[in-house]
């Protein structure tokens, strides 16, 4: 994937160039807002990852003016505050997704990657992991042909992990895209919500599908 | 500051001297009406009587003609009195009268005329006098003129004048001294208050301004002043501690974070201990970030008035927050319980206020021993107010520290152990503030022995 990086802190943008190198992407950094607007609007790139407080042109005013100019890249603001107010500016200028600092580098990454996944979400109407087979305008879910009964934020949960199935989900993208809450909880929320699912799904069949990524999230994969 | 200058800028003394102002100018206006009230009914009278002695002047004229006139005139002249009279021929020169000559001209109408005319005052010094009179040419040319001598009403007003410009010097003055005084009281009095204030300001927080027991307004702004330092006492104490809490808090994973980098650096290479050593140190400069974004928040929502609210549908956000944290609670062994009444909305920051009534799951979940039953409630009360409550049967907290803590960084000892910073109960507090409502702790679910904790949050309901 090739990723352009909007960041001013030279070290940040350095730290973040070399694990996105790691994670097999290609990327190339501007260092203020206005030169990360030309190379969005020219340089084809898969995934723009944009810092919110930029030298000579805010993040929020780039990712407005390049949706006005027809760019569709998708867009992840990093911001240093993770504000509700922020967020949402952010998110009504056109931005993807919205991650307060700090973060960690795989949750960085994780969404990253759900980005370039999403950019055709909404024409999808089957989803399809494996004998995993989601029907998204009947909402029903067969496992082997055999119908699964599940909950609608069930049904919400595995939705989001079938989209980005083969690649990691955080806990924070789950709460985010699945709850829509931007707080952490401090209890293991999350893990019973994936343990009551995983149960649905995986326990009555020998492969299991949904892994849990040690320190990170979980997986959705054949 | 020299006091003397003080006095004459205290607001008692410019008030009395806007008083004496006040009476000077009422002296005057007080002057004006009794000057024109005495002259002008002087002038009507004298109008009245002027015009019948002309009227009997002219009738006498009809009767004896010119000889008979003069004869009145000169008799009446000669009377003691404050009438006036002169008879002239046609082309103006004296007959007989008091004047060697006309004052003024005379036209073939009646007319009244004023004029001033020399006299001499009671001692023999000559002065000039107002006069007010009707002047008229009769038939066949000789020309009659009647007037009121005006200098006897002006003595009085004269008189009367200088009595009340004395009220007025005695009024000014009297209105200064009381001003002075009253503002050498005031002066006193808020000289105590605000040596009050510098004592406080130079670090004597314990200093109270002085209550005399008067009632006064004096009193009123002592005790007020004397509460607010009160509460500004406490809060000192409280973000004192704070300070210091955050310090503790900050110092133990900090502590431990360098101790685990510092064994890692100190033990022989491996990879695999380094990697776990690297890992422990990560959670522990997460837990401490997240530490700082709790602050971060808190202040946030307690000093930024900027929060978009909108009209929120608490009923389903409540419910959603119940199925979220149910199973989580079922699987460590306690119950989490919803009553939740259909249909209440509040005007509010949906994010914060989600955060909010989670903070108080949380809460509950984490002093709740496993077995505890937790439940939350939703009503609309009778006052039309939202009460939303997340009760268990926990521990409780005892209604002597109940107050302590909703405030930040003050975690009870039983809690110590535990995780967190104690800024969760402070954050829910501020975001009930910033809804306009409260958090209110009190009895929570009967447990053995006793009762758990009850934390409700109070807000007003959106229409």
């Amino acid at each position: 994937m090739r990723v352009l990086l909007v960041e001013d802190d030279a070290d940040m943008a350095e730290s973040l160039r070399s694990s996105l190198m790691a994670d097999e992407h290609e990327v190339e950094i501007a260092s203020d807002g206005e030169l990360g607007q030309s190379m969005a609007a020219t340089g084809g790139y898969d995934v723009i990852v944009l810092d919110r407080m930029l030298p000579k042109k805010l993040g929020v005013s780039v990712v407005k003016e390049l949706r006005e100019q027809g760019v569709s890249t998708p867009v992840l603001i990093l911001s240093a505050l993770h504000d509700e107010d922020h967020r949402i500016e952010g998110l009504n200028a056109g931005a993807n997704d919205y991650l307060g600092k700090p973060f960690s580098t795989r949750e960085l990454l994780a969404r990253v990657r759900a980005l370039w996944n999403g950019r055709d979400r909404d024409v999808q109407t089957r989803l399809q992991v494996g004998d995993l087979e989601m029907d998204l305008l009947a909402r029903t879910v067969k496992r082997g042909g055999k119908k699964l009964d599940l909950q609608p934020r069930e049904f919400r949960l595995l939705e989001y992990l079938m989209r980005n199935a083969g690649q990691t989900v955080t806990r924070k993208m789950l709460l985010e895209n699945v709850w829509d809450y931007h707080f952490d909880p401090q209890t293991n929320v999350i893990d019973v919500h994936i343990s009551r699912l995983r149960s649905k799904i995986d326990r009555d069949f020998a492969q299991s599908l949904l892994h849990t990524v040690r320190g990170s999230g979980y997986r959705l994969e054949a | 500051m020299r006091p003397s200058l003080a006095l004459l800028r205290t607001t008692t003394f410019r008030l009395a001297l806007a008083q004496a102002g006040v009476v000077l100018l009422f002296v005057v206006a007080l002057l004006v009406y009794v000057y024109f009230a005495t002259i002008g009914q002087l002038v009507a009278d004298s109008d009245i009587l002027a015009d019948q002695e002309y009227a009997a002047l002219e009738r006498a004229y009809a009767e004896g003609g010119i000889r008979r006139l003069n004869q009145e005139v000169v008799e009446r002249a000669a009377q003691e009195g404050p009438l006036l009279y002169v008879l002239a021929e046609g082309n103006g020169t004296v007959i007989t009268g008091d004047f060697p000559q006309l004052p003024a001209a005379a036209s073939e109408a009646v007319q009244r005329i004023d004029f001033t005319f020399e006299t001499t005052n009671a001692d023999g010094a000559p002065q000039r006098a107002r006069a007010r009179g009707q002047i008229g040419r009769l038939l066949n040319g000789p020309i009659l003129l009647v007037a009121r001598d005006l200098s006897d009403s002006a003595a009085i007003t004269g008189r009367i004048t200088q009595v009340l410009w004395t009220v007025a010097i005695l009024g000014v003055f009297f209105s200064v001294a009381s001003g002075l005084t009253a503002s050498w009281f005031a002066t006193h009095r808020v000289e105590a208050l605000s040596s009050t204030a510098r004592d406080v300001m130079a670090g004597d927080l314990k200093r109270r301004a002085p209550v005399r027991g008067e009632g006064d307004e004096f009193d009123a702004l002592a005790e007020a002043m004397n509460a607010m330092l009160d509460r500004l006492e406490r809060l000192m104490q409280v973000s004192r501690t704070a300070g210091d809490a955050i310090a503790h808090d900050l110092r133990s994973p900090l502590t431990r974070f360098r101790q685990k980098l510092e064994a890692a650096l100190e033990a022989p290479a491996d990879s695999a201990s380094d990697r776990e050593a690297l890992r422990k140190a990560l959670e522990e400069a997460d837990s401490l970030l997240d530490m700082f974004a709790a602050v971060l928040k808190l202040a946030r929502v307690e000093s930024n008035p900027n929060w978009r609210f909108e009209r929120i549908d608490a009923s389903d956000i409540l419910r959603e927050l119940v199925d979220f944290y149910e199973p989580a609670a079922e699987e460590q062994g306690r119950t989490l319980r919803g009553d939740i009444a259909a249909g209440l909305y509040v005007n509010g920051e949906p994010g914060l206020f989600t955060q909010a009534v989670s903070n108080l799951v949380e809460n509950a979940l984490k002093y709740t021993p496993v077995g505890g039953h937790i439940e939350l409630t939703a009503v609309r009360r009778s006052d039309g107010r939202l009460e939303i409550a997340v009760s268990d049967d926990g521990p409780g907290i005892l209604p002597v520290d109940r107050d302590r803590v909703l405030e930040r960084f003050v975690r009870l000892e039983s809690a110590r152990s535990s995780p967190g910073a104690g800024l969760g109960l402070s954050l829910v507090a501020a975001v009930a503030r910033l809804h306009k409502g409260g958090l209110h702790l009190r009895d929570g679910l009967d447990n053995v022995g006793g009762k758990g904790l009850g934390a409700a949050l109070v807000l007003p309901a959106a229409a």
